[in-house]
């Protein structure tokens, strides 16, 4: 596998959505190329940091809210 | 209502504005629970409820815009962000690299713009995908879409957000 066919394979291997082979041979390549590896390493750190950014609290007021409703429906069936 | 705190962030992503979010949430949960007997037990919870938030949003707001937005997003190359933040020239070793250590120069509202700022039919599956972990085939079934046109989505979606992320830096002078 070269860099370019690893660069193909980099979402799926990230995602842990490619077939063990595969993965054996990206690792492989990421073993005996540092780039590579480097590149590798940033995109999972980036997916990580996009995680960690997008978690927003449920404001106090609206889960009250969304608790009030359920409760109602759950009242409402008997 | 376990997800709750997920599925309003969740919101927040598809409609971009805190308003809309609690509208979707609210009728989305409503649908959840007067249809929880369509719900089988032991098949995944989380993804039966992204489905129908997903739906929930589609429903709402593809009414407004009518078109579908087919944006198309033009071609970026592979690990866009990470050559120009240096990683291709930086010298390895340390456990932790410069590149990686600039991410950290972002705060999460740069994140969240930076995600919300691409078009609706990239942004669901990044969203799915990277924030909350679904795989492919979830996401497929999620957003009632191929398989294929998930993981081109996606591909091109997480593209676009690193050039967002890029623009950002530029800006603000990240790496400083
Ligand atoms: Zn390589």
């Amino acid at each position: 596998m070269n860099c370019h066919e690893a660069h193909e394979q980099m979402y799926g291997y990230l995602d842990r959505e490619s077939g063990v082979v595969r993965r054996l041979r990206v690792r492989w390549h990421l073993y005996r190329c540092p780039p590579c590896g480097k590149g590798f390493s940033f995109e999972y750190a980036l997916r990580l940091r996009v995680r960690q950014g997008c978690r927003d609290e449920l404001p106090e007021e609206l889960s009250h809210r969304l608790r009030a409703l359920l409760r109602e429906q759950t009242d409402g069936q008997g | 209502m376990p997800f709750a705190p997920q599925l309003y962030s969740a919101a927040l992503r598809m409609t971009r504005n805190p308003t809309d979010a609690e509208d979707v949430l609210q009728e989305a949960l409503l649908k959840a629970f007067r249809g929880y007997h369509t719900y089988e037990s032991g098949t995944n919870l989380k993804a039966w409820l992204y489905r129908i938030l997903t739906n929930t949003f589609i429903n709402k707001y593809r009414e407004r815009s009518r078109r579908p937005s087919e944006v198309e997003l033009g071609e970026l190359e592979d690990l866009y962000l990470f050559k120009r933040l240096g990683g291709e020239e930086s010298t390895g070793g340390a456990t932790r690299s410069a590149e990686e250590e600039a991410l950290e120069g972002f705060v999460d509202e740069d994140i969240k713009g930076a995600l919300e700022s691409l078009p609706e039919n990239f942004r669901m599956p990044v969203l799915l995908a990277d924030v909350e972990g679904f795989s492919y085939k979830e996401i497929a079934e999620i957003m009632d879409v191929p398989i294929g046109t998930v993981m081109s989505r996606l591909h091109r979606g997480r593209k676009a957000l690193q050039r967002a992320l890029w623009r950002l830096a530029e800006e603000r002078g990240i790496p400083a």
